[in-house]
């Protein structure tokens, strides 16, 4: 396929020559392990992919930096033949090869650990890691291998243990095990540390540098942090709106040239860089936000908070907490620590096993519905799409959804209403839709965030939960979001920010707490918070 | 980097989640992906209506080819449809009595529906309904019109009862309405059946029986409902009565608050939950009322009298509840094309009494119908099918 795109080479790529043909190793550093060429991909009117060039090297650590939309997860998924491209080619071992499916992918050497994790929790390890598998099983001897794999890497993962059972960042260590047992000379980490503490994304990448160093092979690392791309990374491609804008060498750049190639001009404000992770949780050099409402009255207060699921098992385990007036509350935490049913229980949905919950100085009852939005609580959810919109009802609709009962005359609704308060909403937060009447799912994924944002926030909160509310916004609209926070909070909203981006956390919040298997286990306040304490606490070690 | 590209971005840049090969795939989407504009619109709208001629016309063409094959004579069998239908004097009247029912069931199937549930039951509720106000009109006594009143009240009741049940294990044990409707259906069959063993609860005093074995008394003329004629067209009044429920219904699902959180808990629970809509009130609701109707529905069909000599006899509901479930799926879910399907349907079943003089098997109208209904369901799940492509595609383009 697309043959005339075949000699389109960038001359900023292709950097190493040709060495040998041992496949793996030491010596075979430097050889070029995989090469894109010129690919395309277009889905309509969007490319995805323009011209793309990407050269992966044994025994080096190859960036993919980008925002989200840059068109990186494309490209991988060009690599791993999940996704074929329109146009260009792509060589392994300077050998022409076309893949179709990630089978395919995988005989020619090329594995991925991906951002979502495809682990059977109720099975044990081996079991996991022999899911793939045809043919007779054999548990003693994939059991070996696991423990070889575990041990030559230091991952340190028993092939026994359940994986339902084990922390998340052992589970990706089970992920990573799954793809090396297969040994391939290209490995692919898309976004890997979003699950990870400071101190495992260390580890991670320690293993990486093993993998790459000792073993010749060839690594790409897909992320949208900077930090993380200039520690880890050998080279770096940026992409932007789906063509590649700067590849370079790590160590001739620094963080600030990789943001505005990221980004596409000069990144100056602070949010901005902090979203980017240009300021890397650079606590010293962060002003800390005053205004510090010690003695304003408490709008949220939780006590003794717990949540077990039917089968016993604790997702909250006595929590408690309470956020002031005007203050910003940010519970820190590696994800899967109980943050999702913290925010769920504040959005009406869960019915908590014991403790109580106090808006404003008066109990909700928890799990009836609407009682937390009646009491005063809004909440951003972590997923906007589980329970923050109806994707299928209008913006009008979206915005009116909590509030409906009051733009209602003998339960006939009163349209005009609807449509004027969406009217004005749509200004006010410059939601960009074809109008009120624009059904929810034709909004961008950043426009529909906007939508909750002005529900919840004009509905005058006391207070506001808001559940990593920047997820997958791009940088504009992290910058958006923030600034309203910061608004709302010096407006008087108690906001409680739950964020697994310590960066976010640094950057808005009054006093952190740190979330750790469903219990606060350590607090600070933003003017004492010390990277080294936060990392250990997020780590569950009361430090 | 090309303009299309970056007004994508602009657009469309933040993908709503990280890995968009994990979104659900949803309803109804992305149409506006597809051609914009006056122009466009007008191609995509003639597109829809040839589409549907299209499939239309291969369910004629087919049904033609296998009355053919089973040796009969396609024409005329679709003459005898059109007669039996609307063609032959007074036939209307008979369609429009048969339409009445398949009318109320519908509306009930796409309250339930509204609130995200799938209630299949309505066969099993229909006849629950009608043997309630065979027991109210038969035992109640009093004056005609009272008691044709609380016969049809006592219709909606047991139609509601019965969906009631489903929608209790539903909100207090989890068991998914879909299989408690449709078990139901058989129970409720049984249940019938008992009672017109019994005189104490259905069956007729012995004079009245008609050598039947299993038969109700049969309703006072005073206590049927009133028909009208209409140039020579006969019906009962519930026809008009089931007109202005469908169209009350369709003002209560658009405009009123009911609606709106009805239709926000059938599109997503969980974002309804918080915004103060209890599943377990409100959907729950939404199945007894879609009990009700179908019940309501029997109600009619026993003091309407196009169904039966105003008695209640085994196999009473005669597929009504079936085929008023397809009509609410191939009206989909639109009040005004609910109406339309409602007669359309009525008309194949009214014709296919007359399709048996051509010499032909009745039931070949049900094969008809069979294929009519694939017919207009089709190119609905072809245009769904084809804007998910699209809008997955365009998702897929921003990751």
């Amino acid at each position: 396929m697309a043959d005339e795109s075949s000699d389109q080479v960038t001359p900023a790529v292709g950097t190493g020559p040709v060495t040998g043909p041992v496949p793996t190793g030491p010596a075979v550093a430097g050889r070029t392990a995989v090469r894109l060429d010129g690919i395309s991909k277009r889905y309509g009117a969007v490319r995805a992919c323009d011209q793309v060039d990407l050269e992966l090297t044994c025994g080096r650590i190859h960036g993919v930096l980008g925002e989200n939309g840059a068109g990186k997860s494309t490209l991988m998924k060009v690599m791993i033949g999940l996704v074929l491209p329109d146009k260009g080619s792509i060589s392994i071992n300077g050998e022409r090869v076309r893949l179709l499916d990630p089978t395919d992918a995988a005989r020619h050497g090329i594995g991925m650990v991906h951002q979502h994790f495809s682990l059977v929790e109720p099975l044990r390890v081996w079991e996991n890691v022999a899911l793939g598998d045809v043919g007779r099983l054999d548990p003693a001897a994939t059991k070996e291998r696991v423990r070889e794999i575990s041990d030559r890497y230091g991952l340190d993962v028993d092939p026994d243990a359940v994986v339902g059972e084990l922390p998340v960042g052992m589970r990706q260590r089970v992920e990573i095990i799954k793809c090396l047992r297969r040994d391939p000379s290209i490995l692919i980490f898309d976004e890997p540390t979003s699950v990870l503490t400071p101190a495992e994304s260390e580890l991670l990448f320690d293993t990486l540098r093993n993998v790459v160093v000792e073993e010749g092979r060839a690594v790409a690392l897909v992320s949208h942090k900077l930090d993380e791309i200039m520690r880890a990374t050998d080279e770096v491609t940026i992409m932007r709106q789906g063509a590649v804008v700067r590849h370079a060498q790590t160590a001739d750049v620094n963080a600030a040239e990789l943001a505005e190639a990221m980004v596409g001009r000069a990144v100056s404000l602070r949010s901005e860089r902090v979203a980017l992770g240009v300021v890397d949780a650079d606590i010293d050099g962060t002003e800390v936000p005053d205004n510090h409402p010690e003695l304003a009255p408490v709008v949220l207060e939780i006590e003794g908070l717990s949540v077990r699921t039917r089968d016993g098992r604790q997702l909250l385990d006595d929590l408690s907490l309470h956020v002031r007036q005007g203050e910003i509350v940010g519970v820190a935490g590696v994800e899967g620590n109980g943050q999702r049913t913290l925010a769920d229980v504040l959005s009406s949905l869960v019915v908590v096993s014991s403790g109580e919950i106090r808006v404003d100085g008066v109990t909700v009852k928890t799990g009836s519905a609407g009682a937390m939005a009646t009491a005063g609580a809004g909440v951003i959810p972590e997923d906007r799409h589980d329970s923050g919109v109806v994707l299928d009802m209008t913006v009008a609709e979206n915005l009116a959804l909590v509030d409906i009962a009051d733009i209602a005359t003998v339960g006939v609704i009163n349209r005009r209403t609807m449509r004027e308060t969406a009217e004005r909403l749509i200004t006010e937060f410059d939601i960009s839709c074809s109008g009120p009447d624009a059904p929810l799912f034709s909004l961008s994924g950043g426009n529909q965030q906007r939508v909750v944002l002005a529900r919840e926030l004009s509905r005058q909160p006391k207070v506001l939960v808001a559940a990593q509310p920047t997820r997958g916004l791009d940088v504009g609209a992290i910058e958006y979001m923030t600034d309203r926070l910061r608004q709302a909070a010096e407006a008087g909203v108690g906001i409680l920010l739950i964020s697994s981006e310590l960066e976010e956390i640094l950057d808005l919040a009054h006093r952190i707490v740190v979330i750790s298997d469903g219990r606060i286990i350590g607090q600070m306040d933003r003017s004492e918070a010390d990277l080294g304490r936060l990392g250990l606490l997020m780590g569950g070690q009361v430090a | 980097m090309t303009a299309g590209f970056e007004s994508a971005d602009i657009d469309h840049g933040a993908a709503s989640t990280p890995d968009v090969g994990e979104q659900p795939p949803r309803s109804g989407g992305a149409g506006r992906l597809g051609p914009t504009g006056l122009a466009g619109r007008l191609a995509s709208g003639a597109e829809v209506v040839g589409l549907y001629a299209l499939c239309v016309i291969g369910a004629l063409g087919l049904s033609a080819l296998i009355i053919v094959l089973t040796g009969g004579d396609a024409i005329a069998v679709f003459n005898a449809l059109i007669d039996g239908s609307i063609r032959g004097p007074g036939r209307i009247g008979a369609t429009l009595g048969v339409a009445a029912p398949l009318l109320l069931v519908a509306l009930g199937a796409i309250i339930s529906n509204r609130a995200g549930l799938v209630n299949i039951g309505q066969e099993g509720q229909l006849f629950i309904g009608a043997a309630f106000a065979t027991y109210v009109g038969t035992k109640m006594g009093g004056p005609g019109p009272v008691v044709l009143f609380a016969l049809l009240v006592a219709s909606v009741v047991g139609g509601a009862l019965w969906s009631g049940i489903a929608a209790a294990l539903k909100y207090r044990r989890n068991v998914p309405e879909v299989l408690t409707t449709l078990l139901l259906v058989t129970v409720a069959a049984q249940l019938a059946g008992y009672g017109l063993k019994h005189e104490w609860l259905l069956l007729a005093p012995p004079e009245g029986r008609a050598n039947r074995q299993q038969i109700s008394k049969q309703l006072d003329p005073d206590t049927r409902i009133p028909r009208v004629e209409v140039f020579g067209n006969e019906f009962p009044i519930s026809v008009f009565g089931a007109v202005a429920a469908a169209l009350l219904v369709g003002f209560l699902l658009a405009r009123t608050v009911w609606g709106f959180r009805l239709r926000a808990l059938g599109h997503n629970e969980r974002t309804a939950q918080r915004a103060g809509v209890a599943a377990s009130r409100y959907g729950a609701g939404a199945l007894l009322i879609g009990g009700g109707f179908a019940g309501l529905a029997g109600g009619i069909m026993l003091a309407g009298g196009d169904f039966g000599n105003y008695t209640l006899v085994p196999g009473f509901p005669a597929e009504i509840g079936w085929t008023g479930l397809l009509v609410a799926l191939v009206g989909r879910q639109r009040i005004s094309a609910t109406i339309v399907v409602a007669f359309v349907f009525a008309c194949l079943r009214t014709g296919s009494g007359f399709v048996a003089a051509t010499g032909v098997e009745r039931r070949i109208a049900d094969v008809v119908q069979g294929l009519l209904v694939l017919a207009l369901l089709i190119p609905p799940a072809l245009l769904f099918l084809r804007q998910r492509r699209r809008a997955m595609a365009a998702q897929e383009g921003r990751t």
